[in-house]
């Protein structure tokens, strides 16, 4: 029985460990590919809210590990992580950095006035 | 048994995947467009070493790696929103 | 005396991180978050415990909701990604917020930046939030409708 709890807690902990660095990947992906900083923003951001925090759900899941740091290490990051992104992306619109590519800007409007 | 030792084994390539993508994100920093991708390309480095931490502290199974983690995500954050702000006004305060 | 928010939330802070539930550490952590609180917060305002059990449980109900939009948009954007054409429509978009108070709204721009895919840009003097969405061509009508379900929530928790 106690075995088979073992079982169990390991393939959570693999299957975190996976799609985490897979997520990882992709956000730097991201990072390469698409065009603008703007867009490049939001597949950065993913990296912390998805594959750290998948990575640390694993250490919380194996549990030898600090369970509260953990926590609070997920908890960090993911009330810093927009707020981060946020202030990068408010900088780049307030230095005037262009949008490549964009349908639509309801904020140049709004500020032309 | 064998389950312990693939995920021993799923750590240690998940650990040089990890470096492998600081490497690229240094590269970019260098050759960066403008200096918000830069700024991006530092943040992105920031959280990646903070991933690459977990996966240490995960091998070792020492949790001293985590307080590194949490120090090293809290002076992230801070140098990301003070660059931003400094970027925008040429000026700390 | 300090606000009992702020107290009970740096002990459990402090708690969480040293992971040591003995007498004396909890006594260590309650001096310490005590001097710290009345450092940070010198305030007197009154929490009312009678509501708090109702507003864990909104609580709770938003963290779930929250945590199922990031999971959702976040795949939507790995495919994105991974596309190899690319199919983005990016663009900014003026969503207007009725929230009434500022803790209320702060809160609901988070929420708007931590889903992938959308990310609050400027926020107005009026309140409206510019928000920059991957996909741009369905216009104000689905982030709205995903807005409302959570200023419910948010209402609910803050008051």
């Amino acid at each position: 029985m106690e075995q088979m709890i073992d079982l169990v807690t390991q393939i959570i902990a693999l299957a975190a460990v996976i799609i985490g660095t897979l997520f990882a990947i992709v956000g730097v992906l991201g990072y390469f590919r698409l065009p603008d900083v703007y867009t490049r923003l939001h597949a950065t951001g993913k990296v912390g809210v998805f594959g750290v925090v998948l990575l640390l759900l694993a250490a919380v899941d194996l549990s030898l590990l600090g369970f509260g740091k953990g926590l609070v290490l997920i908890v960090l990051l993911m009330i810093f992580g927009p707020v981060a992104s946020h202030a990068i992306s408010a900088a780049a619109y307030r230095i005037g950095i262009p949008m490549k590519s964009a349908i639509r800007d309801d904020l140049a409007q709004a500020s032309d006035r | 048994m064998m389950m312990t030792q693939i995920l021993a084994m799923a750590l240690q390539i998940s650990l040089a995947v990890f470096i492998a993508l600081i490497a690229l994100c240094v590269w970019r920093v260098w050759r960066g467009e403008n200096v918000i991708d830069r700024l991006i390309g530092a943040d992105l480095i920031g959280t990646l070493i903070l991933g690459a931490l977990v996966l240490v502290a995960l091998i070792l199974r020492n949790s001293i790696y985590l307080d590194v983690g949490l120090v090293m995500a809290a002076l992230g954050f801070i140098s990301t929103v003070a660059l931003a702000k400094y970027i925008v006004d040429q000026q700390m305060y | 005396m300090v606000s009992l928010r702020w107290l009970l939330l740096i002990s459990v802070l402090y708690l969480a991180l040293t992971a040591d539930f003995s007498v004396g550490n909890l006594l260590v952590g309650v001096l310490l978050s005590f001097g710290l609180a009345w450092l940070v917060h010198p305030s007197k305002e009154r929490v009312s415990w009678q509501s708090f059990p109702r507003r864990a449980w909104y609580f709770a109900r938003y963290i779930l909701l929250l945590v199922s939009d990031i999971i959702l948009s976040g795949v939507g954007v790995a495919r994105v990604v991974l596309t190899p054409s690319l199919p983005i429509n990016p663009g900014i978009i003026a969503i207007p917020t009725h929230c009434k108070s500022d803790f209320a709204q702060a809160l609901s721009a988070h929420a708007l930046t931590v889903t992938p895919g959308e990310m609050v840009v400027a926020i107005g003097e009026d309140g409206t939030m510019y928000t920059h969405c991957l996909d741009a061509t369905h216009g104000q009508e689905v982030i709205l409708e995903a807005q409302r379900l959570r200023r419910e929530l948010l209402e609910k928790i803050v008051e």
